[in-house]
């Protein structure tokens, strides 16, 4: 699977980005995300600070999904386009989110 | 030797109000003078000790047998003459008073290995050796923690007495350098992003660059979060290690014991709701480094180095 199909299963795209992905995690603790998500990484949360984008950097995480209808800073959107880290939102909560990319076979 | 007299060197700054008698080995084994050498030897061997203070009726220190003097009475073959023929007169000790700077110093100056602690009637009240200095001070305030992960495959327990590594960094030249110079907890993890692409550049591996770089995320954020000050990462390479030491000149930290614990965290509640202070970061490092070391002290900042090497099927170089 790659970044650009999230634009296909509906997840709304916010910054450009593209790249293979080989995982899903999803966990709001950036320490746990930190420990335990792996590269080429989706990354299911509801964290929207300026924050993720550094987590995902260090981690090797590709694209950011924003859940439950939550906006990111302008500061995030900045830096994750400098970063050419790809965020997405969407209304669905995480559970949702990441059960549609698990059905169409990503781990 | 010389290692633990870096060491203590190197650690002195944060210790230099400690007295003798918080360290000291007490009460403490003597052997009256006028006893045979024998006894002192056999006394070494079943205790395991490399001298022994020698007192006098009184309790009164008159001497001290080490292992030298009793080689020396081998020689002479003078191992049934008292203690007090083969013995070193000529002993160096310390007061109860005595500051650890004081104590160092005359580690230093004398070369012993060991100092009797008398009283103002010279009765021995103590020992301090240089063992003692590392791991009763150490494990007492719990103000120096060292993870080596060299060591964990043979030593099942955390331990406070590892001597890090005896490079003096301050004679070493940075190759990186960031200043934690902001208090928003959003921008934590700036440095190390920067560290990652500054190794990436250098050729290291990116197996080997994310640990490094998770370890000094966590490290940069808890000087943003937890220490009320400002801070600054340094990265040194030698011998093939990647050492990354990260200060703050903030609050220092109360028990590092408790904070070593995963899940125990002192971040306030509007920190944990943005998703930090989970309780995670010090053992993320400890997970990701080959070797930490964390100096603290209430009120005296926090020192973190980290140690990377590069493991059996991990190259450093890409």
């Amino acid at each position: 699977m790659r970044v650009s199909d999230l634009e296909n299963l509906g997840f709304t795209r916010i910054t450009d980005g593209d790249g293979d992905l080989k995982h899903g995690y999803t966990c709001d603790l950036l320490s746990e995300v930190m420990a335990k998500a792996e590269s080429d990484t989706v990354w299911f949360t509801v964290q929207s600070h300026v924050n993720v984008v550094a987590v995902a950097a260090i981690t090797g995480i590709r694209a950011i999904v924003l859940c439950n209808g939550h906006e990111f800073d302008e500061e995030t959107i900045k830096k994750a386009t400098d970063e050419k880290i790809s965020l997405f939102t969407t209304p669905l909560n995480a559970f949702e989110a990441g059960g549609k990319l698990y059905s169409k076979g990503l781990k | 030797m010389e290692k633990v007299d870096d060491l203590i060197k190197r650690v002195q700054f944060y210790f230099r109000e400690v007295a003798v008698e918080e360290f000291m080995t007490s009460p403490v084994f003597t052997i009256r003078q006028e006893q045979a050498t024998v006894r002192a030897k056999e006394a070494m061997r079943l205790r395991r000790f490399s001298g022994i203070p020698v007192v006098n009726e009184k309790e009164q220190l008159v001497g001290i047998i080490s292992i030298e003097d009793i080689i020396h009475a081998l020689e002479n073959g003078d191992l049934n003459a008292p203690i007090s023929q083969n013995m070193t007169r000529n002993v160096v000790t310390l007061s109860k008073k005595e500051l650890i700077v004081d104590v160092a110093k005359k580690f230093e100056l004398h070369g012993f290995g060991r100092f009797p602690v008398i009283d103002e009637k010279k009765r021995v009240i103590g020992i301090v050796t240089q063992h003692d200095l590392i791991t009763l001070l150490l494990s007492k305030l719990s103000i120096l923690y060292v993870h080596d992960a060299r060591r964990e495959s043979f030593v099942h327990v955390e331990n406070y007495r590892s001597i890090p590594t005896g490079i003096n960094l301050k004679e070493e030249i940075s190759e990186f350098q960031f200043s934690i110079d902001y208090m928003d907890v959003s921008l934590a993890g700036t440095g190390a992003s920067e560290l990652k692409k500054f190794l990436l550049s250098k050729g290291f591996s990116p197996e080997f660059v994310k640990r490094v770089a998770i370890a000094t995320y966590e490290a940069e954020t808890n000087v943003v979060i937890h220490s009320g000050s400002t801070g600054i990462i340094n990265v040194y390479f030698k011998y093939g290690v990647l050492i990354v030491r990260v200060e703050d000149y903030g609050k220092g930290i109360e028990d590092v014991d408790m904070a070593m614990r995963e899940g125990y965290s002192t971040a306030p509640d509007y920190i944990r709701e943005m998703g930090f202070g989970a309780g995670m970061g010090l053992a993320n490092i400890k997970r990701c480094a080959d070797k930490m070391m964390i100096i603290s002290e209430p009120g005296k900042g926090v020192v973190v180095e980290m140690n990377f090497w590069g493991h059996e099927n991990e190259s450093i170089r890409s």
